[in-house]
């Protein structure tokens, strides 16, 4: 009793848990705490899972998101901002794989008792990190590639823009969308390539200027109502690329855009980040959901392999949150036995084809000999023709010293 | 025919489909598919598979491929076509009234035969039965004898 007493002085507090105890190491032994051990860790997994998509592939980071863009490791107690990183969870990856990180969390593991072997699950190696870091270089220079096409040289948009600008400024003043000019003074807005002509020719019938939009951008199916929730914006000013002075006519979709400085919004449009309104980790999601089988409840439950079932349920529930990772032992792995078998127990016959299957890995020369043929099984009805009474079709001789034969009965 | 159903000739997916099918027969042709009986069976295999589709899966197996060569020695497959049962991984037999019980040899003569073979092989596993009695007459039953060398 004295010693228990003696255990129980000191109060500490289990970050899985929740709760203060003053049970010392015994508590991660506790049966509760292993529960919201796992329900801890399968939490910061999920999190983890959507630093590991930027990982894989990296996706410039709108400094105005930045902000949002931070991350709590829940095993080093720090809150990973990203104010200067230029990618997405950047700061968030290199914690990651650092070396404090992983004293933290090997500590983790030790105070709180969970599994050595998940600890991968929680790092990131340095390998990973490299492969990023060129990932996002060459993103980079993608990125700096795609915005001096655009804006360099002269494309027959800018000529659009030109010729607008200057001789149909008076129109534009007047007409409906001049109200929100005014609005947005200092954000310079690059030329939209596409959407902007379209917008221009869709409303050139109000302006008055449908002879100068008859360029191969003109489409009839570009209808003035799609843009009627738009902010609409109009800017004359001047870009100081490559000495080269070119004005433009932007319309920003979003306010978002309009305040968005210029580089940020070139990446997200030329690079190949998913857009926006493909939500990957929800489709994933939304995929292995519909796998779910939702009958078992009126199944019999002494059917065949319905411990089978559960099990292989709960093994592909774990995979997928990848807590255990596939071994080399299912790359051996069979149905539970189907060989012929004439008389005594059924295992002999599994003994036998382990038996035959060391054989092959002592002796493969003579296996190769003893190559199984196989031969087409040939039908009674097909026989009729060819073939009379008493034929012998099939004849072989397998490695099990069976011999087959298909006779007419 | 063989395009009609999913075709394996890996080990690994011949495992997926046995491993990953819960309450479902799964019905494993092992053949090729330029035998003149593994046609007539893939034939009557695929015209089925739709209507089975509730409680089965079926797909074809190349016993030509060197991967599925350990899965032809584990199941004596000696002669093609041979249509292998299972269920949850379980390996299902029937008493066809020949001397092999583990698979059906040779082409099902009709649709409804193959039907009715899978239809009584899922009845008998629900009840928790490894195997079952064959639902067809004997003369609907491809014959051969299994010897031994020796005899």
């Amino acid at each position: 009793m004295k010693k228990q007493q003696t255990q129980k002085s000191e109060f500490e507090f289990c970050k899985a848990c929740g709760i203060n105890h003053d049970q010392g190491l015994r508590h991660k032994y506790f049966p509760n705490h292993k529960k919201s051990l796992s329900t801890f860790l399968s939490r910061f997994r999920k999190k983890l899972s959507d630093v590991r998509f930027f990982l894989n592939a990296p996706i410039p980071l709108n400094p105005q998101l930045a902000s949002r863009n931070r991350f709590w490791c829940v095993f080093c107690d720090q809150d990973i901002h990203e104010h200067s990183s230029s990618f997405a969870c950047a700061n968030a990856i290199r914690h990651l794989a650092s070396a404090l990180h992983l004293k933290n969390l090997k500590h983790f593991f030790w105070k709180y008792g969970a599994a050595a072997d998940q600890l991968d699950a929680f790092m990131f190696s340095d390998d990973d990190v490299t492969k990023w870091e060129k990932k996002c270089v060459a993103r980079k220079d993608e990125a700096n590639e795609g915005s001096r096409r655009t804006v360099v040289g002269p494309s027959s948009d800018d000529h659009i823009h030109n010729q607008l600008t200057s001789g149909n400024s008076n129109s534009f003043e007047t007409n409906v969308y001049s109200h929100s000019v005014k609005s947005y003074p200092s954000n310079p807005v690059l030329p939209l390539p596409n959407y902007t002509n379209e917008y221009q020719i869709s409303s050139s019938g109000l302006s008055g200027i449908a002879n100068v939009a008859t360029s191969s951008e003109a489409r009839p199916d570009a209808k003035p109502i799609v843009f009627q929730d738009f902010l609409v914006e109009r800017r004359s000013h001047s870009f100081p690329h490559d000495g080269r002075q070119s004005s433009s006519n932007g319309y920003s979709c979003d306010k978002q855009i309009s305040s968005m400085p210029i580089e940020s919004a070139e990446k997200k449009v030329y690079s190949e980040a998913p857009p926006p309104w493909i939500d990957t980790t929800e489709a994933v999601q939304m995929h292995s959901s519909s796998n779910k089988l939702g009958k078992s409840k009126m199944l019999n439950p002494n059917r065949v392999g319905a411990a089978w079932v559960e099990k292989r349920k709960i093994e592909m529930e774990k995979e997928k949150r990848g807590e255990t990772i596939r071994n080399g032992r299912d790359a051996s792995w069979l149905p539970n036995f189907g060989r012929v078998w004439q008389s005594g127990s059924r295992r002999e016959s599994r003994k036998e084809f382990e038996r035959e299957k060391q054989l092959q890995k002592l002796n493969v020369e003579t296996e190769s000999e003893m190559a199984i043929k196989i031969q087409p099984y040939v039908s009674k009805r097909m026989r009729m023709d060819s073939v009379g009474d008493n034929a012998i079709i099939g004849c072989l001789l397998s490695p099990t010293s069976l011999l087959f034969q298909c006779r007419e009965w | 025919m063989s395009e009609l159903l999913p075709n394996f000739s890996k080990k690994i997916e011949v495992d997926t489909i046995i491993r990953d099918t819960f309450d479902k027969v799964v019905v494993l042709r092992f053949g090729r598919a330029s035998d003149l009986t593994c046609l007539q069976q893939d034939h009557i295999l695929s015209k089925a598979a739709r209507d089975v589709s509730k409680f089965a899966t079926v797909a074809l197996v190349d016993v030509d491929s060197e991967d599925i060569h350990v899965y032809v020695k584990y199941f004596d497959i000696t002669l093609i076509p041979s249509t292998v049962f299972f269920f949850n991984a379980h390996h299902m037999k029937m008493d066809y009234g020949t001397a092999d019980h583990t698979k059906w040899i040779g082409a099902f003569f009709s649709k409804q035969d193959f039907i009715d073979v899978v239809e009584a092989i899922f009845r008998g596993a629900m009840k928790g039965k490894l195997i079952v009695n064959s639902p067809l007459p004997p003369e609907r039953i491809p014959n051969f004898q299994i010897l031994y060398k020796d005899v």
